[in-house]
């Protein structure tokens, strides 16, 4: 075993690093494009700029802290948008009637938890493919929220419910305190709870998590569940901006969730991804389009821009991932 | 086209390392053109290793392969498919929905003025190779529909059919019946007669004997011998082969302590056939058989993978239904399994991550992980298991297969639990480790732990157990006591139709 000792022992005290190395090289990346936007236009550096970037990125950030779970567990989640809109919708349609706002919300957070458990169940229990399911109820949920409004906006929020959502504490916009919230909330299930270890075993290696006793259809179930919960509370946010749910709203959110959470870090194959990461790669995302359109740059520009960030991302990934 | 007496294939001085660990130490040897050349060590002892450096498929660290005094360019497949060298494996590498034609042609097929698949020229080309070896074989057929047999020639085939002066063999009968080998004897009689060179890497010492001339014996990834096979045995080959002494450990009775579990009439679909045994506390109870036999069936009956059609399940005299592994984790029954890689870790989690996931249950509270007295109970468990390195934080990916055994040893320790399924624990293990391993099954055992050992290695399977169950055709064949144990015994059982000659033979089938 003499081959053990060349090894090298790796330092036993820094057991749980602030950040790891590859928030790091997100977190560099976003200053790299945050400087060349700084150089550029004038108007990008200032608080109230830096401040707007993170509103802008909230809902995607919200809605990517639930894919990246999925990623992680070996899954994916395409049907995150209907699952917004479908959640606008009740929410709205409740708040509209004058049922109580509490009510209204949970309403609208337990479609979402609903459509998460759809997923997960014919995922973990039916043993489809997540791909393939989430298409089918990324039809299906729309279809639901057209049919349910007939295909109209459900208009006339009241100024209560859109009270909860705009407005600022301190100098931070309430919709980026609640993803703040939601982040943290997202961090613990994976570091400190059962459930993240479960996430990231079953999605590391699902049949080695069988043998050892993770009970992987619960697990499952729940982290599309997680995910479903986080497109709904993003789908709050929004409607209480615009103060109207539109059966059509979350169109191509999935696509932008999974950007958030590739350019963090998290792997398609599943057992690997950082909370950390996906709020970076959010925040990147959300800066450059803030950065182009400050820049006065044509919004195909923008599409261009986003494209070459995340094959980039993967690039350097693939290059510098090495061994493991 | 041939010279006097320039082999038809030189390998010189072939080393490779993976992460530090040699497997291939500095072999070479000659292959006569018209010559069956042995290849023979035990598993690991890095047959397969040189045959993916032979195909190119594996580049060496050193060393060098000369066709008829050509050394090859570059390590690589196209290099070596064009030197002449092809590869019988022993998973054969076809498309099973397409045809046999459009198998033999497949990477490299023919064209009609460039563009178009010249399907007429590619069968009628097929069709003369096959007439050789097997008449029957309808080019146009796919290969799923065929047997076994039929679609080893098929590869054969293609091997010929693009001029193949070398063709290394791996383990080509292991799925063939018994007559089926007389005829593939037949087709190496006729390739020897058109001057192939062929490797041929087989467990089972009496088709060796019968077909090969001479042979190489590697073990531990070093050359031992070169051997001219007329001229030897069996039994010296194989000491040859193992050449080691296996550490015979004390044994502890333990046949009158109480009964921890139970099976009764255990079965399962056709792979375990009415099996009843009892398990001891502080036993070694080793499981025995041939390649499906059924043994790593029954463990993942006792350990919920799976569900008996019929029987039952008693531990502690209680009669349990395990619908999931974790069922039987929570009876204290713990599986280390056969693969490691497939089904025991998760290689991008640290191997503190994987030695606490099955026990996150009781160390949670409120849902929430308390890392702090897990952490000290897996540092101390790695104490004692001498985890190296001492790393827990490392992925369990980059340790050697070993500590990876350790590691997922010490998962079930840390779940207390109190009858461990070991599954070929030592496989693809390097000898120093395996020691180590053997060491602490005796270490649990004297614990009071139970612990039931599958292995294909006889002289694990006796140096470990104190009561051997052999199987056989997913039934029980005999109970052997430690004082009844030997190669002879165990593979009389075992063996499905050997007559008495061919005894020895069939324990290399065993792998």
């Amino acid at each position: 075993m003499g081959h053990a000792l060349t090894m090298g022992q790796t330092p036993r005290k820094p057991r749980l690093p602030v950040i790891n190395l590859r928030d790091a090289g997100t977190l560099i990346g976003l200053l790299v494009i945050g400087a060349v936007f700084a150089a550029s236009a004038p108007s990008f550096l200032t608080q109230h700029n830096l401040i707007n970037i993170l509103q802008q990125s909230s809902i995607n950030a919200c809605v990517a802290l639930g894919m990246t779970l999925v990623i992680i567990s070996g899954g994916i989640d395409l049907s995150v948008g209907p699952t917004a809109a479908l959640s606008a919708v009740i929410t709205a349609t409740l708040v509209v009637s004058g049922m109580p706002l509490p009510i209204a919300l949970l309403a609208g957070l337990a479609t979402g938890l609903l459509c998460g458990f759809v997923n997960g169940a014919l995922i973990a229990v039916a043993g489809l493919q997540p791909f393939i399911v989430t298409l089918g109820t990324l039809s299906l949920y729309r279809a639901m929220a057209l049919i349910f409004t007939n295909g109209n906006p459900v208009l006339g929020l009241s100024p209560s419910f859109r009270h909860l959502f705009n407005g600022s504490i301190g100098i931070f916009p309430i919709p980026v305190l609640i993803v703040g919230v939601a982040s943290l909330v997202a961090w613990c299930v994976l570091s400190k709870t059962p459930l993240g270890e479960y996430i990231l075993a079953v999605g590391g290696n699902e049949e080695a998590a069988r043998v050892a006793g993770v009970p992987v259809v619960r697990t499952k179930i729940a982290t599309y569940m997680i995910s479903g919960l986080a497109a709904s509370l993003g789908a709050m946010i929004l409607i209480g901006r615009l103060g109207a749910a539109e059966p059509v709203l979350g169109n191509l959110w999935e696509l932008d969730a999974i950007a958030a959470a590739a350019i963090g870090g998290a792997s398609l194959m599943g057992g690997k991804g950082s909370i950390v990461g996906t709020l970076l790669g959010a925040v990147v995302l959300g800066a450059m389009r803030n950065g182009l359109t400050l820049l006065n740059v044509q919004a195909f520009y923008q599409l261009l821009a986003t494209g070459i960030i995340i094959i980039a991302a993967m690039l350097v990934d693939r290059f510098t991932r090495g061994t493991a | 086209m041939e010279h006097l007496g320039m082999p038809r294939l030189r390998l010189e001085g072939l080393t490779k390392r993976y992460a530090g660990i040699t497997v291939l130490d500095d072999v070479g040897f000659d292959v006569q053109p018209g010559e069956v050349h042995a290849l023979l060590g035990e598993n690991g002892a890095g047959k397969s290793t040189l045959l993916k450096i032979l195909s190119g498929v594996v580049k060496p660290e050193h060393g060098t392969i000369a066709v008829d005094g050509v050394p090859l360019k570059a390590h690589s497949m196209a290099a070596a498919r064009s030197a002449g060298i092809a590869m019988i494996h022993q998973e054969l590498q076809q498309v099973p929905e397409l045809s046999v034609a459009q198998n033999m042609f497949l990477g490299h097929p023919m064209l009609k003025s460039g563009v178009l698949l010249d399907r007429k020229e590619m069968e009628r080309r097929a069709a003369i190779v096959l007439k050789d070896l097997d008449p029957t074989i309808d080019v146009k057929a796919r290969v799923k529909d065929l047997k076994v047999a039929s679609r080893q020639l098929v590869e054969i085939a293609r091997a010929l059919l693009f001029d193949a002066k070398i063709i290394a063999m791996d383990e080509p009968t292991s799925s063939l019946m018994p007559s089926e080998f007389e005829r593939l004897a037949g087709i190496i009689l006729d390739l020897q007669q058109r001057g192939v060179a062929i490797i041929y890497v087989s467990h089972k010492l009496d088709e060796v004997l019968r077909i090969c001339s001479r042979g190489t014996v590697l073990r531990d990834g070093k050359f031992v011998a070169a051997v001219t096979l007329a001229e030897t045995t069996e039994r010296k080959l194989v000491s040859m082969m193992v050449g080691r002494d296996i550490v015979l450990q004390d044994h502890h009775s333990s046949a009158l302590s109480d009964v921890v579990l139970r099976a009764h009439r255990l079965s399962w679909s056709d792979k375990v056939k009415d099996v009843s045994f009892e398990l001891h506390r502080g036993e070694v109870l080793g499981v025995a058989g041939l390649v499906g036999a059924g043994r790593t069936e029954l463990m993942q009956l006792l350990s919920g993978l799976h569900q008996p059609s019929s029987g039952e399940i008693y531990v502690h005299g209680t009669l349990r239904k395990f619908g999931k592994s974790r069922d039987a984790i929570q009876c204290g029954i713990g599986l280390v399994p056969e693969e490691r890689k497939r089904d025991g870790i998760v290689p991008l989690r640290s191997a503190f991550a994987n030695a606490a996931l099955t026990s996150w249950p009781r160390f949670a509270r409120f849902g929430w992980r308390s890392e702090g007295r897990v952490r000290a109970k897996v540092d101390h468990l790695f104490d004692e298991l001498q985890l190296r390195p001492r790393s827990p934080d490392k992925p369990i990916g980059l340790f050697s297969g070993g500590n990876q055994q350790k590691i997922i040893l010490a998962r079930w320790l840390l779940a207390e639990t109190e009858i461990l399924l070991l599954d070929e624990p030592t496989r693809g293990i390097d000898v120093g480790a395996k020691q180590e391993i053997y060491r602490l099954v005796h270490d649990l055992a004297a614990q009071g732990r139970s612990i039931i050992v599958v292995s294909s290695e006889l002289l694990e399977i006796m140096a470990l157990s104190d009561r051997v169950l052999v199987m056989r055709e997913g039934r029980l064949a005999a109970e052997l006591g430690r004082d009844e144990l030997t190669e002879d015994t165990i593979m009389q059982h075992a063996a499905v139709t050997a007559a008495p000659e061919t005894m020895e033979s069939a324990s290399w089938a065993m792998h």
